[in-house]
């Protein structure tokens, strides 16, 4: 069985040039996720502060939190429970994004955890969708 | 062992029969009726290709009998017939070809019109395969992805040979679309295939599923499995079909008859089931399997009357038990009445008739590739075992009798069909329905290939061992429910703002818009646009698009998106934008400001944020441009706050200064309001003072409680969407969407003055220039009523009329409550050069053409 969590995590996103965003110096421990070319999001990475006026060629730096909630599933039938929500391959241990239950998010794996990151607005939706599609799977 | 309810009658059934081996047990004999003719029709096929044994299983209808297993207390039905199928009055349209030719329904009721509403109310009652249970819920499919290596499609002996292989290197999926071995008889071909399963279930990286179908390859690929209440999506990186052949269909006379049986069906029922398929047999053997049924019927004690058996199978028929041997023989026809009476057989150019109530027919394997044959060119999808044997004439195409089982189709009707110019296998698909009935060709497509192109050269069959092309195979290859097909298509996402239980422990109306769920009215629409127009307001506006562009391009990026000038707004102020495609046509609106340099602040519709997060990242690509797009709408929240108190509200809830000065008339200002960090933005959509409050989304709630909370000295009642339906209208602002057209200009919305032609290029700047030198055909126009309806909103979508001839349609109207007139929207076409002033309206109302704002036109209110 998967047990189903609501998290909000902390989300810091980077938008910069390609080269800026490679440079950038990403906390231990944390995922970066490079959505596109300029622009990396880092999910509970600690330490990194904001830059909303930058100089140069800093990337701005900016906490997203509150565009983002988490759903994760956790236990020996998350990956199972995932497969009843979304077409994605999840790659073993990492990241990748596209569509759940039509709503777009990220979806971060590690083991057999799998957290679900999609936009605030879409959270009860996902969430809602997740209970019914992957019910049989989950811990009442 | 158990007993099924056969229509009202008990039938016992034992251990792994399927419903068909214990009617058949029971004496049941005819199974169902033809569609068209209503024809006797006896179990055929046994492998659950053939129309044949289809009945309605506990209210589900066309259920496959002889593949389906019996369980306790089922309730089986014949579909059609009149009183039932057992003793069946339609009947009589077997003697009726002449009315009802092949393509009647192309030919007949034509005239008079009226009769053709009535003759198809009484074609779909005396044809069809069951009537769905209008009462009785759909049941819940589970549905899930699996990725895999390999997919194995049927579990044969090649299937399995195949997984076993493909699972030494990779992740494998086996599925089948019944119980593996379920369907063959105790020998040495079951215990291989049962040695093979066994080895496969032993890989680690097998999986197996059995009781899925494969409806189809699509692009990708992809492979949706059907089972019972779950829908798998396979997408495997490729494909091994191993679905076997089905054993071909016999063209004679009587071919339909109760009792003419194909081999396997006739084998299953003695060797499997232990049933006797029929007292005495003639037995056609051209296949090496057929001298196993051969086999398995004399076992059962059926007496073998006749076997026509081909040259090169001969030597191996028993030598004894078997009749009378016709080498090389043909089935010239079969007679009976309710079933199998007897059977003539051509031999060296005589026929000879045997008396028997049973012919059991070997006549070929026809592969059942039409799976495969979906994939495009190059995809990696390959056949295996018999689905890879070769579909080629032998010459026989047969001189009469059924082609098609489901559809009732048979030569003569190919033949005349032939005659009146359908002259190929495609064509005479479609004007025949040959192939498209539940079999999908998997009986009837090798007969219908074979006499198009016996046809195609004037000869009475084909040559020998040439291919003749078949129709296209399409998805499904088995007969699907409605609830596979629907499963887990989920069409209504549900955007909701994180005031959403607010507004539900408010009481209010939530309905969908621009992909929100928004409220439309908290019980009294009136009395929220008086407080909005009267005293001060509250609305949740967080469905807006809200959009960060910042980076050293950003000033660029906004410069070229947008047609109006931006190079000169000063930090803090704001302007009405729109948004145009190449071809000048409008997509959006907005509100867009500057932050700072290299910093602006935007904001579009609700529905259209997506769409402009897509174009601004687009052109910031196209342009090269060093911006960076950071689409907020997620993130921040926003509530309108409204009305002629809106600022004397705000200054109980901060200590930031909030007058004309700091925050102006199309500017906006960072303020902390009941503590909560926010982004005022003065807008003008209602007419009044307003200022949206943008903030971050999680504090929106308690924002929104000290906005209510302090409000209450001006009875402030928050509004919803129908509240500013009329607001709206009332300043005469457009919805994009619902008062414009796919195709409008800024100039036919009258809002030229949003576009500097002087720019040196903007994204849709070359396709205004072209159209600036065409005369104006269709413009948007403020309209008032009179002689309307008494609900005003009533004349929404009405067409508007001069002379006779439509000319416009109003998109919007709502009686005014500031002014106390009917007022609305709407386009309207030129007329004789020039844009008509009065018009009327479908129901007979007069509209004139006004010019907009129809309230406070001078904009003070909203200037505050």
């Amino acid at each position: 069985m998967a047990e189903l969590r609501v998290e909000h995590p902390s989300v810091v996103v980077v938008l910069g040039s390609r080269e800026a965003c490679d440079a950038f110096d990403v906390p231990d421990g944390t995922t970066p996720m490079r959505i596109a070319p300029g622009e990396l999001m880092l999910v509970d990475a600690p330490g990194v502060a904001e830059v909303r006026v930058p100089t140069g060629s800093a990337p701005w730096v900016e906490d997203v939190s509150d565009a983002w909630v988490a759903l994760v599933l956790e236990g020996v039938d998350a990956l199972d429970a995932f497969a009843r929500l979304s077409e994605l391959e999840l790659p073993v241990d990492g990241w990748i994004q596209g569509e759940v239950v039509r709503a777009a998010a990220k979806v971060l794996v590690a083991g057999d955890r799998v957290a679900i990151l999609v936009p605030a607005m879409l959270a009860t939706h996902v969430e809602d969708r997740i209970r019914t599609d992957a019910a049989e799977v989950l811990d009442s | 062992m158990g007993t099924i309810e056969f229509e009202g009658r008990p039938v016992s059934f034992e251990q792994g029969d399927t419903i068909a081996s214990a009617l058949y047990r029971a004496g049941v004999r005819t199974f169902s009726r033809s569609l068209k003719y209503h024809r006797r029709r006896g179990l055929y096929c046994g492998t659950g290709d053939c129309p044949n044994c289809l009945m309605t299983v506990d209210e589900r209808p066309a259920v496959h009998t002889c593949t389906a297993p019996c369980a306790e207390g089922m309730r089986i039905e014949r579909p059609g017939g009149f009183p039932n199928a057992e003793r069946d009055l339609l009947h009589v349209t077997d003697s009726l070809h002449r009315v009802m030719p092949v393509g009647f329904y192309y030919k007949t009721f034509v005239r008079p019109r009226f009769a053709w509403p009535i003759a198809e109310r009484v074609i779909r009652r005396a044809t069809g395969l069951g009537a769905l249970p209008p009462t009785t819920a759909a049941t819940r499919q589970v549905v899930r992805h699996e990725h895999v290596g390999t997919l194995v499609v049927g579990a044969g002996i090649a299937g399995l040979d195949a997984a076993r292989d493909a699972g030494a290197g990779g992740t494998v999926l086996v599925c089948d679309e019944g119980r593996i071995g379920h369907a063959i008889a105790p020998g040495t071909t079951a215990d291989r295939l049962a040695e093979l399963a066994a080895d496969v279930r032993s890989l680690e990286n097998v999986a197996v599923l059995e009781g899925f179908t494969a409806l189809g390859i699509y692009e990708g690929l992809h492979v949706p499995l059907a089972g019972d209440g779950e829908l798998v999506h396979v997408h495997p990186s490729r494909v091994i079909v191993a679905t076997g052949a089905v054993e071909e269909h016999g063209v004679f006379p009587g071919n339909d008859l109760p009792g003419v049986m194909l081999g396997r069906a006739a084998a299953g029922l003695a060797g499997i089931h232990g049933v006797r398929p029929g007292e005495r047999a003639v037995v056609v053997v051209r296949t090496g399997e057929g001298i196993d049924h051969l086999r398995a019927l004399t076992a059962a004690g059926v007496e073998v009357v006749a076997v026509a058996v081909s040259t090169a199978l001969a030597s191996r028929l028993p030598s004894d038990g078997v009749g009378e041997i016709v080498v090389d023989g043909d089935v010239l026809e079969a007679r009976g009445g309710s079933s199998l009476r007897s059977v003539a057989l051509r031999r060296d150019g005589r026929g000879k008739r045997f008396d028997c109530d049973l012919l059991v027919l070997s006549l070929g394997l026809s592969p059942r590739d039409g799976l495969a044959r979906m994939a495009l060119p190059g995809e990696p999808v390959t056949l295996v075992g018999d689905a890879a044997g070769e579909t080629r004439h032998d010459g026989r195409c047969g001189h009469d009798g059924t082609v098609c089982l489901c559809e009732d189709v048979s030569i003569h009707d190919l033949e005349q069909a032939w005659d009146e110019g359908f002259r190929n296998a495609e064509i005479l698909k479609r004007y025949t329905t040959t192939t498209m009935g539940p079999c999908q060709g998997a009986m009837c497509g090798r007969a219908l290939a074979c006499f198009a192109a016996s046809h195609a050269d004037g000869r009475s069959h084909p040559p020998e061992g040439t291919d003749a092309p078949r129709t296209t195979a399409r998805p499904p290859t088995r007969p699907v429910t409605l609830e596979s097909l629907a499963a887990g298509v989920h069409e209504i996402v549900d955007k909701r703002t994180s005031l959403h239980e607010l507004h539900v422990s408010a009481g209010a109306q939530l309905d969908r818009s621009g992909g929100w769920l928004r409220p439309f009215s908290y019980g009294d629409w009136r009395g929220e646009y008086r407080a909005v127009r009267e005293r001060v307001s509250v609305m949740d506006v967080g469905t807006l698009g809200k959009f960060t562009i910042a980076g050293p391009g950003a000033d660029e990026l906004v410069d070229r998106l947008f047609p109006c000038r931006t190079d000169d707004l000063e930090p803090g102020r704001n302007r009405y934008v729109l948004t145009l495609d190449e071809a000048g046509y409008v997509m959006d609106d907005g509100l867009l400001g500057r932050a700072d340099e290299g910093d602006w602040y935007l904001t579009s519709t609700s529905g259209g944020a997506g769409r402009m997060d897509a174009r601004l990242r687009n052109l910031a690509d196209r342009l090269e441009l060093d911006a960076h797009v950071l689409d907020r709408t997620a993130q921040w929240g926003a509530i309108n706050v409204a009305g002629p108190y809106a600022r004397d509200l705000l200054e109980r809830l901060t200590d930031d200064p909030i007058g004309a000065e700091a925050v102006p008339s199309r500017g906006f200002a960072d303020v902390t309001v009941a503590g909560v960090p926010c982004r005022a933005v003065r807008t003008g959509f209602v007419g009044e003072l307003a200022f949206e409050l943008h903030h971050p989304r999680r504090r929106g709630p308690g924002l929104w409680r000290e906005l209510v909370d302090a409000g209450r000295e001006w009875d402030l009642r928050p509004h919803g969407l129908d509240a500013l339906e009329l607001l709206r209208l009332e300043k005469g602002h457009v919805y994009l969407g619902q008062d414009t057209m796919p195709d409008d200009t800024p100039a036919k919305l009258r809002m030229s003055w949003a576009v500097d032609m002087s720019k040196p290029w903007f994204v849709g700047k070359q396709a205004l220039e072209r159209m600036s030198s065409l005369p104006p055909s269709r413009r948007q126009v403020g309209l008032e009523f009179s002689g309307g309806p008494a609900d005003t909103a009533a004349l929404r979508g009405e067409p508007l009329i001069v002379r006779g001839t439509v000319v416009g349609r109003i998109t919007s109207a709502e009686r005014s409550i500031a002014l106390d007139r009917a007022i609305g929207l709407g386009w309207v076409r030129t007329v004789d050069g020039g844009f008509p002033e009065r018009l009327e309206t479908g129901s007979g109302a007069t509209a004139r053409v006004v010019p907009t704002p129809f309230y406070d036109p001078k904009g003070g209110r909203m200037r505050g």
